[in-house]
């Protein structure tokens, strides 16, 4: 592992970071939207006859948390299809940057734009409903640390299958994440949803970030058995999706990089 | 003797057949590159030439790593590739008119990033040397979606020389330039290989420039070598050459006579060209004064490396 090359990889996303309204809109433009539009709709529900406790603690906290997750799996597959729109997948991997070095590259990314989008997300919030997400302690770290992991493991999985199939399926890099959205249980707890779907929620391993951080947010405390049912699962899946995509990008190269740019 | 920089062996390369939902089977594999072998030698520039569909580009993929090779062997500097690809790649690059850069960013940044890459010393330096050698230090802070095609060429050929390569990889690496950044790119490739020994593997559908910069070319014909010689050597064996005569008087009589005879035979206004074996010219000559034709200006084009291009991807095409 190189990290010059490692480096390289980072410079050159943030590089396009600095000049691509698309990537800036990404990282603050429809954050911001979303803050505005669900932080009105929890204090239409706050001042309305159903009273939720911290309605608006739940659902800006499920937004941000899902930001985590988003965050990671985009940074992924968007910058492998930034290389593929631009043609200069070969270019990229002619040099000496091995495909692991890239992976190491787009998951740094993922985690220095996670830092940068929540952290604007959570100013916001605080300035505009006086709400603030850092009550939540150090819980924030395991709660990030294992949302993040999960948006790289869809990431992984998402970028093997647009490395592989090239750029004719990629919507899968706006749209993938979100089949698992429902099963996640954002915004209302798992109990909520149909027995079918309790049971697919139970391996989806954000479904149990979200259950902690409901219980955070109205006991104060946290059963840990949920963080460790979710780290068993992202650690089992991350491995996966690692392995899932090497395996698809040497597929790719039997067929030549050429054929997906 | 000097140092072999890559030594290709037996390289083949088999694309698998895609699967037809419509058809509902799998369709036949196609051999791109089959069984392949040549080597490269320290500051030698080798054309590997072929007509569309030869292997050309599916070879400079192979040597890449970019495509994988279903069999063979590859070598550079005596390495073999599977086991020290990122140490080989460090000393190899690689252009092509038809990759791209990405577009947004400038040509500074670009180049910043591959130098990057290959951990280049003095980056800012090296960068500036380039631009300034390749004509374009005024659209550094340009975008590359500002440039012409021209100008983007020059900037993947500045981003092919950024690590200073031993062995460089040029996919028609002139196409899309004008011809005097075209001739003031060839003479920078020429500098580049007497003055660090850089050798260079490289395609182009322009002959004169392969005849002008390569030592040596390798004609690529249906995934296989067909031939391997010099440029001057491979228009040899192509034995007919073009006479061209600015008739004065017995045109009818010229065409008469060489319809006759079999000669391939074209007329414009009083100049006519025919075209004829090299042995044959003065014994033709001879026969048109004996017919009374003359002709006021002669002259004799050669057979190039064009003239075997359009030979063998001719075989290829019959």
């Amino acid at each position: 592992m190189n990290k010059a090359r490692v480096g390289a990889v980072v410079w050159r996303h943030l590089y396009n970071f600095k000049h691509s309204w698309d990537r800036l809109s990404d990282a603050f433009y429809w954050p911001a939207v979303d803050i505005f539009i669900w932080g009105l709709m929890s204090v239409y529900i706050r001042q309305a006859t159903v009273n939720i406790p911290n309605i608006v603690l739940l659902l800006m906290s499920g937004l941000v948390f899902w930001m985590v997750v988003w965050r990671g799996q985009y940074e992924i597959t968007v910058n492998l299809l930034e290389e593929m729109w631009n043609h200069n997948l070969v270019n990229l991997f002619s040099t000496p940057l091995t495909v692991y070095e890239w992976m190491v590259g787009v998951v740094m990314l993922g985690f220095f734009k996670m830092i940068m989008s929540v952290g604007f997300a959570a100013l916001l919030i605080f300035s505009f409903y006086a709400v603030n997400l850092f009550n939540f302690g150090w819980l924030l770290l395991p709660f990030f640390v294992l949302l993040l992991m999960f948006g790289w493991t869809v990431g992984f999985v998402v970028a093997g299958l647009i490395v592989r199939f090239g750029m004719r399926i990629q919507t899968l890099a706006w749209t993938g994440l979100y089949v698992l959205a429902p099963f996640s249980a954002i915004y209302y707890p798992v109990s909520s949803l149909p027995a079918w779907a309790q049971k697919v929620s139970a391996w989806v391993p954000t479904s149990y970030v979200f259950e902690g951080m409901r219980e955070a947010i109205f006991s104060g405390r946290l059963d840990q058995g949920l963080l460790v049912k979710s780290a068993g699962l992202n650690g089992l899946y991350f491995g996966l999706s690692l392995w899932f995509f090497v395996r698809m990008f040497n597929v790719s190269r039997k067929r030549g990089l050429t054929s997906v740019e | 003797m000097t140092k072999v920089v890559l030594e290709v062996e037996n390289l083949t390369k088999i694309f698998p057949g895609g699967f037809s939902l419509k058809k509902m089977r799998r369709s036949e594999p196609t051999v791109a590159v089959d069984h392949i072998s040549f080597e490269i030698h320290e500051g030698e520039i080798v054309g590997l030439l072929g007509p569309n569909g030869a292997g050309k580009t599916t070879t400079i993929q192979m040597l890449l790593g970019t495509t994988s090779e279903t069999e063979g062997k590859l070598k550079f500097f005596g390495k073999d590739f599977k086991k020290h690809r990122s140490e080989i790649l460090q000393e190899v690059n690689y252009a092509s008119a038809y990759t791209r850069l990405p577009w947004r960013m400038s040509v500074w940044e670009n180049l910043m990033v591959y130098a990057k890459m290959y951990q280049v010393e003095k980056p800012k330096e090296r960068i500036e040397m380039l631009l300034e050698q390749f004509e374009m230090e005024e659209y550094a802070k340009k975008s590359i979606s500002d440039l012409s095609a021209g100008q983007t060429t020059r900037v993947i050929l500045a981003k092919a020389f950024i690590n200073f390569p031993k062995l460089l990889l040029l996919d028609e690496p002139t196409a899309s330039l004008d011809p005097d950044i075209a001739v003031s790119v060839r003479k920078f490739l020429l500098k580049q290989q007497k003055k660090y020994g850089v050798a260079m593997l490289f395609t182009s559908h322009n002959m004169a420039e392969v005849s002008e910069v390569c030592d040596r070319v390798v004609f690529l014909r249906k995934g296989k070598i067909f031939a391997e010689d010099t440029p001057d050597e491979l228009a040899k064996t192509i034995k007919n050459c073009t006479l061209r005569l600015l008739v004065g008087d017995g045109l009818k009589r010229l065409r008469t006579f060489a319809d006759g005879r079999g000669y391939q035979i074209s007329i414009k206004d009083r100049e006519a060209e025919v075209v004829l074996k090299e042995k044959e010219v003065a014994r033709f000559l001879n026969k048109l004064a004996r017919h009374n034709i003359k002709y006021s200006e002669i002259s004799i084009d050669k057979p190039t490396l064009e003239d075997y291009f359009l030979v063998q991807a001719g075989g290829e095409n019959e």
